[in-house]
């Protein structure tokens, strides 16, 4: 049991020194935060910056025949700007989204109260212009519903005789529940950072101490395998969990400090409490983590290959991550059976603040630490085997 | 006291040694010369428990190398063919871990240490990392973690190779002193005149097997040659793998 933490102790202080090992692991760390940040920032510009606060830019050709007209879309937020001498030629070269034109015989119809005829040039190809030129047509059709009004109005009639039917529509999707979506790639990030956070000191505990050739050396000394072995796992749980607990230093602070509500107009938070449970439930997956990749390091045959494997392995349990992303998934009792799947079911309900049972967390956490211990025993037994020092 | 008899050992189809019997007393220097390949590493290996021998036995002080792995290593100190060192470690601490999981600490241990940094001239390197070092002042602390637990058997796998002359000067006048205090050593090369010149003892291994072993005298006399270095290649049968 001593000599665990003689192996321990070296191999910590071995890699608290290996300044690049631990500058990736902090890059990492820091990683899946920013992405999710410049996500929410990208986000908040396209559902915000598109919104209604910005005025239309409205070019009008013949616009001094239609005073009225042009008073009712200055007042619902249109700039009016002349239009171009060509306006078909302009919409479809882009130079401009759409240009409103109204004839000479405009002021005459209108008088007479025949209907006056307006015209908008578009390109219906233009995605971009989709918007502009739906906000204008909406804008004509206001003002003739209110001209028409008025005119019944004079006539003695109500105007609800020509609207016999009233739409009204709600529209669910606000930009939160868009926001939202992304933010369910989190426990994936988190599962990246617990992976890599320690990967550097099992690689170089394992392919690395073989390609410097001082395994053959350490296994001589009078220490059982098995006590080499838990001595460097345990020496990689340290950075794992220091490298986890970055990662969820810097989502408090993005939650929590950094003005969101600026880019996206609503308040996201996470309570620190629900990042302190977050934390308690990846501690078994880091256990995990890195007993697989002592395992996977251990069997490449050098530092390079043992980079390479290892570097893939955090695709392999965020592959239903990224799924939840897109799915949503209920906490049943069968998916807290699957190690790393459970987790991340529990990481969002942390993350909504929505109540997290016991039961789950107990058994996800129980599933997990005894698939690591049968991985624990697996590379005690590859450290067993003479091939150890054999294979290079 | 390095005793084996008749050691067997194989991979997959390769019969590394077949067959490998000699003893190393205490306060002698016991030479294993063979070509590259003949088998001596693989001995060694087995001497100190990081393989199992198919057949034969192998016993250091008395405890089978099998039976009672552990014992044989708190025994014996080897410097193996591998002797990578920690880079970011210094020459004292890469020591200090070796000490420490042999179960020394404390005064003691610091105290053995700097024994060893005194007798292996190792003052100015001691207190740096091991990154960068050239060949010999790897090679001091190879030895001194080997040494750090006092072994009576040393264990040395090709302890010049790669060494410049002054290093391996230096290297032999340690193995020399291992020897006057009464340790058993045991080391192999394919260096002939080092053996003649270490050895109390020689045992020449070729092929997996050892074709004659004895005093340098003894060997001249056994096969009837004037040198040495004749004697060595009538009983290995050629020249092949050999250094002068």
């Amino acid at each position: 049991m001593e000599r665990i933490g003689i192996v321990f102790g070296k191999e910590v202080l071995d890699n608290l020194r290996d300044r690049r090992t631990l500058g990736s692991a902090v890059i990492g760390a820091l990683l899946g935060p920013l992405l999710i940040l410049m996500i929410i920032i990208i986000l908040g510009q396209v559902f915000f910056r598109e919104g209604a606060a910005k005025p239309l830019t409205l070019p009008v050709i013949g616009a001094e025949r239609a005073p009225n007209l042009i008073a009712f879309l200055q007042q619902q937020n249109a700039q009016i700007v002349p239009g171009p001498a060509d306006p078909e030629t302009a919409v479809r070269n882009g130079d401009v989204e759409l240009v409103l034109i109204i004839p000479p015989e405009y002021p005459e119809d209108f008088a007479a109260g025949r209907p006056a005829a307006v015209r908008i040039v578009e390109d219906s190809s233009r995605q971009s212009a989709s918007v502009s030129v739906a906000r204008a047509r909406s804008l004509l059709n206001a003002y003739g519903r209110q001209i028409a009004a008025l005119r019944l109005v004079a006539r003695g009639v109500s105007p609800a005789v020509i609207q016999p039917v009233m739409v009204e529509s709600v529209d669910t999707a606000t930009p939160q529940s868009q926001v939202l979506i992304f933010l369910n790639a989190l426990p994936y990030f988190l599962m990246f950072a617990l992976f890599s956070g320690g990967a550097g000191v099992i690689i170089d505990s394992t392919a690395g101490e073989r390609e410097r050739g001082s395994l053959e050396p350490l296994l001589i000394n009078p220490a059982a395998r098995r006590e080499i072995v838990l001595g460097k796992l345990l020496a990689a749980l340290p950075f794992a969990s220091a490298v986890l607990l970055l990662t969820l230093g810097a989502y408090a602070v993005i939650f929590n400090v950094v003005p969101l509500e600026d880019f996206i107009g609503f308040r996201l938070s996470i309570d620190p409490l629900a990042l302190a449970g977050i934390f308690l439930v990846c501690l078994p997956m880091i256990v995990l983590a890195t007993a697989l990749q002592m395992i996977i390091a251990t069997f490449a045959r050098n530092f390079k290959e043992a980079q390479t494997y290892v570097g893939f392995l955090p695709l392999v349990p965020a592959l239903p991550g990224l799924g939840l992303a897109f799915i949503p998934v209920r906490p049943d009792l069968w998916t807290m059976l699957i190690p790393t799947f459970g987790q991340q079911i529990l990481i969002n309900q942390f993350m909504r603040a929505e109540p997290v049972s016991p039961a789950n967390l107990l058994i996800s956490a129980a599933v997990t630490l005894a698939l690591a211990a049968g991985l624990i025993v697996i590379s005690i037994r590859l450290y067993d085997r003479e091939q150890i020092i054999l294979a290079r | 006291m390095i005793e084996v008899l008749d050691l067997h050992k194989s991979f997959g189809a390769v019969k590394a040694v077949q067959g490998v019997s000699f003893t190393a007393p205490d306060g002698r220097i016991t030479g294993l010369l063979g070509p590259n390949g003949a088998g001596k590493s693989t001995t060694l290996r087995m001497l100190y428990t990081l393989l199992r021998p198919d057949a034969g036995t192998a016993r250091v002080d008395g405890f089978d190398v099998r039976q009672a792995p552990l014992e044989v290593q708190r025994r014996l100190g080897a410097l193996p063919d591998a002797r990578g060192l920690y880079p970011r470690l210094t020459a004292r601490e890469n020591v200090r871990y070796f000490g420490r999981l042999h179960g020394l600490n404390g005064a003691d241990l610091e105290a053995r240490i700097e024994r060893l940094v005194r007798l292996l001239e190792m003052g100015e390197i001691a207190d740096r990392r091991t990154e960068g070092f050239s060949t010999g002042e790897r090679l001091k602390v190879a030895i001194a973690r080997a040494l750090v637990h006092g072994p009576r058997n040393v264990l040395l796998d090709e302890p010049t190779n790669g060494l410049d002359v002054m290093s391996t000067r230096a290297m032999r006048d340690v193995i020399r002193r291992l020897r006057d205090d009464g340790q058993c050593v045991l080391f192999s090369s394919h260096i002939m005149q080092e053996v003649a010149m270490l050895c109390d003892h020689i045992v020449i291994i070729a092929h997996g097997r050892v074709v004659a072993q004895g005093t340098a005298d003894e060997l001249r006399a056994q096969t009837g040659q004037a040198s040495l270095e004749d004697a060595f290649v009538s009983v290995i049968g050629s020249e092949e793998g050999l250094e002068r």
